[in-house]
């Protein structure tokens, strides 16, 4: 077991070792491990994308009483890599009157934002990427940037649909940042540091959810709404937008706008795990599949949501944010100064 | 564009076209909404695109041939549209049908109003954003279109009532089979429709108090079945003019007051209970014997003469005019849901435009039966 | 050169050559991804003075939500052709005044700072805290309350609107 615990730490000191031994400076070896570390992280968001998407489609197919994919490969399971290829092989239509350089690197920069977060979630023990002493600002951060695309997108493509979905979706993700960061004040203020190793630690004897279940609770609906899923789903759900900013994409920019959705599916379940359900935290098992097996639950718990609930209308929406979720946030906060003051 | 100056703030009214090719139209029509911002102004509404003209050409067959146009008004609901045409046939040439006949009629057009309603649940959580009731709805609907193809050899265009009765005699075996599946939709299909919709805060707060219809406009209008129940008129063509063989049991007529769009949602699934205890009564009491009379007559008298029925979706009723022929002199129908659109203005106007698609939902409308 | 010089250079490049072709681009939409682009060169210029919290502030403030509102804005003025929507115009003898005014603070204020050698700093934020929330507790409750005023406004207004429509 104890091999187990430590594999990937493990793998990376031999690593580190090997490259001394053969003579490599002090700079290339942070660079190579920089480099490991990043296609790690790449290759986490690219499984983690195939596998969700095929999990969502299979579990979907369970609670809407069909079979979701079975046919290519083994119980349907390369159905996402077969819808990928064919992603890639499609003709990448660029419309005639777009405005061509924003349109084009949008769904790029999309993307950033979540292989940037990537950097500062704890795998599992010591498997933290880059662990920086202001891990958890630096999430909000990485985040807010994920708006900006959006707009590009919806305003690059000329087209109605794409600038109102573009709109709707800017008008979600500012209402619902701020809920989102408050409920992660809370558990900010019992922790006395934004590190995320020092957040994980102070989780070791008793988790989060149980000292700050109003915080769990904002922080999954704000979640859910800032990554556009269901209920939540008004930007490019909504028949009446047809796909909202997506409308004038094809191929891999679609695709790219597509997988960024689950990238940013498995963020938002990760830091919940990190922040509210003790991180990799849990007996026996190796911390890195206890943090896999919390996230994997939180993903499913999204996804049940998804397949489940009726969507939301616009102005419902934006007042469950500002006169219901802001106020809940702001009244925890102030609930847990008072506490940690009187403790 | 018109601009509207209210107090001082200058707003552009504009004009949004949904349809007819929309996935919330519900086929293929169009209305269009003048808004003011997000409220709705003026409605709109353009039926036609699915006309085939089915009057005119009822004109050129037979009374017998006419079965199968009727198919194709309510597609959802062939059965009643069937027994809406024979039965005013059979009151043209004043026959008398076999009760074995009559019991048959009752059970399947109460599965066909459990088929619509489920369609209705179906779509109006598709409407709403919830996927997973279209493939419930769907799933419970597809039990009885099984039994309807054994019965009928088709699933959608059955034609199996017959002047002077039904084209062929239910076994033994399948009203077990409908019995099992009128407990199935009482015991699991109801409680689970209730608990992943009609619970859900999201689906009350996007329903209740929305597009309301007061009974004074309903009765204006012309409104009928379910949409009229739901506004608080306790009016039912099964009660109140009790054809065929309604008048032998005993059930409930579910109301509303409100006449908002979860009224007409509740109401519809009420009356998938009351539809299974009519069929669980029928079943008891359904007698032995012939189904179709030996001799229909080809050539009506002189005359006309209106019938209605209860369908789904509201008062269904056919006006024959006979000039002694073999062919109908005049074929109308009273379509139910033509009448609901016109209402729709009523309900629409003041609301918000995401709301329009959810009050387009609940009165449950089918083209085939708007444009004939 | 070391690798701190090479991205020094590689962020100022950025900086700059964003900075200028947000001034001299014509499409006014093409100008504000520019100013974007900018804040997150300068918070990495923050981020190569170990001052990590000043640079997510800066992402977060500047390129999150004043870009936004920014581009929120010049946005809903679209029009059919956005390529002379960010025009010159006759100022330029001004400008160049209000250019080389600011030029001259920013000079006498670097001229007057007295550089010394970074000593790594473990958190910044700890150090950030006491400055606001003890040294200069007035300032910074002054400044909330002001933000709060004009939230308050702000929300007036927009309840004024709603009772005349």
């Amino acid at each position: 077991m104890g091999a187990l615990q430590n594999l990937f730490v493990n793998l990376a000191l031999f690593f580190r070792e090997s490259m001394v031994n053969i003579g490599f400076s002090q700079l290339g070896i942070e660079a190579t491990m920089d480099l490991v570390a990043g296609i790690g992280v790449l290759a986490v968001i690219a499984i983690s994308a195939l596998v969700l998407i095929y999990v969502e489609r299979k579990v979907a197919g369970f609670i809407q009483v069909r079979l979701g994919p079975n046919r290519v490969g083994p119980k349907g399971t390369c159905q996402t890599v077969a819808d990928a290829l064919k992603l890639v092989g499609k003709e990448d239509i660029i419309p005639d009157r777009v405005d061509k350089v924003p349109f084009m690197i949008a769904p790029i920069l999309f993307f950033a934002p979540a292989v940037l977060a990537f950097a500062i979630i704890p795998f599992g023990e010591n498997m933290i990427p880059i662990d920086m002493n202001i891990g958890i600002f630096y999430f909000i951060a990485v985040c807010s940037l994920s708006t900006i695309p959006i707009i590009m997108a919806g305003w690059s493509s000329n087209n109605k649909y794409s600038l109102l979905g573009a709109m709707r979706s800017l008008a979600q993700s500012l209402s619902y940042e701020i809920p989102l960061v408050f409920s992660i004040l809370g558990v900010v203020m019992i922790t006395g540091s934004l590190q995320m190793s020092d957040i994980v630690a102070a989780q070791s004897d008793m988790w989060f959810i149980v000292t700050q279940p109003i915080a769990f609770l904002i922080y999954l609906i704000a979640g859910a709404a800032e990554t556009n899923r269901p209920p939540f789903d008004l930007p490019e759900g909504e028949s009446e937008l047809v796909a909202g900013y997506m409308t004038e994409y094809s191929g891999m920019r679609w695709a790219l706008f597509f997988l960024a959705e689950y990238a940013h599916l498995f963020i938002v379940s990760a830091m919940a795990t990190t922040l509210f359900l003790g991180g990799w935290h849990g007996p026996i098992l190796p911390s890195y599949i206890w943090f896999l097996l919390k996230t994997g639950f939180m993903i499913f718990i999204l996804i049940w949501v998804r397949w489940t609930f009726p969507r939301i209308r616009i102005d419902q929406l934006l007042s469950l944010g500002w006169k219901f979720l802001l106020p809940l946030s702001l009244l925890n906060i102030l609930i847990t100064g008072v506490v940690l003051y009187i403790i | 564009m018109k601009e509207v100056v209210d107090q001082g703030i200058k707003t552009q009214e504009i004009e949004v076209n949904f349809g007819p090719h929309h996935p919330s139209t519900h086929g293929v029509f169009r209305m269009v909404l003048t808004l003011d911002g997000e409220n709705v102004r003026k409605v709109n509404p353009h039926v036609g695109y699915l006309h085939r003209g089915i009057e005119k050409l009822a004109e050129k067959r037979t009374y017998a041939q006419c079965v199968p146009f009727t198919d194709r008004l309510d597609y959802i609901c062939s059965m009643t549209n069937n027994l809406a045409y024979v039965q005013t046939v059979e009151q043209l040439l004043d026959l008398e049908v076999p009760t074995r006949a009559e019991y048959i009629r009752v059970i399947v057009s109460e599965l066909q109003r459990i088929i619509n309603h489920c369609v209705f649940w179906a779509t109006f959580g598709n409407d709403l954003g919830s996927q997973t009731a279209l493939m419930y709805g769907f799933r419970d609907r597809e039990m009885i279109l099984d039994v309807f193809e054994e019965l009928t050899g088709s699933r959608m265009t059955y034609s199996y009532m017959r002047i002077g009765g039904v084209a062929k005699d239910i076994s033994d075996e399948q009203l077990k089979e409908i019995e099992r599946i009128v407990d199935y939709m009482l015991d699991e299909a109801l409680p689970e429709y209730h608990n992943l919709i009609t619970g859900n805060e999201i689906f009350q707060a996007r329903t209740k108090d929305i597009g309301i219809l007061k009974p004074e406009t309903a009765i204006d209008y012309g409104v009928t079945g379910p949409n009229l129940r739901a506004s608080g008129v306790e009016y039912d063509v099964r009660k109140d003019q009790s054809y065929g063989i309604y008048d032998k049991f005993d059930f409930d007529v579910p109301t509303r007051d409100k006449g908002d769009t979860y009224s007409r949602y509740i109401v519809r699934l009420e009356e998938i209970e009351q539809s299974c205890l009519i069929i669980k009564q029928a079943l008891n009491m359904i007698p032995e014997g012939k189904v179709q009379v030996k001799r229909v007559p080809k050539r009506p008298p002189d005359g006309s003469t209106y019938s209605s029925i209860e369908s789904p979706k509201g008062e269904l009723g056919f006006y024959l005019v006979s000039d002694g022929s073999k062919r109908p002199y005049r074929f109308r129908v009273r379509p139910p849901t033509f009448i609901h659109l016109m209402a729709l203005e009523e309900m629409m106007i003041g609301e918000k435009v995401a709301d329009a698609i959810v009050i387009l939902g609940s009165i449950d409308i089918v083209l085939g039966e708007v444009d004939r | 050169m070391g690798l701190e010089a090479i991205s020094f250079l590689v962020l100022a490049i950025i900086t700059l050559s964003s900075a200028l072709a947000l001034v001299l681009s014509r499409n006014i939409v093409h100008s504000a991804l520019f100013l974007i682009l900018s804040f997150v060169g300068v918070a990495g210029l923050y981020l190569l003075m170990q001052a990590n919290f000043l640079a997510a502030v800066q992402i977060l403030v500047y390129g999150g939500a004043i870009a936004i509102i920014l581009v929120f804005g010049v946005m809903l003025t679209q029009r059919e052709d956005m390529s002379s929507t960010n025009l010159f115009n006759k100022q330029k003898g001004l400008a160049l005044l209000v250019a080389s005014v600011l030029l001259m603070v920013i000079s006498r204020v670097i001229w007057l700072t007295k550089w010394g050698s970074i000593t790594t700093i473990k958190t910044t934020v700890h150090n950030i805290a006491t400055v606001m929330l003890q040294q200069y507790v007035l300032p910074f409750e002054i400044v909330a309350i002001l933000l709060l005023v004009a939230m308050i406004g702000a929300i007036v207004l927009a309840k004024k609107v709603e009772k005349a429509s």
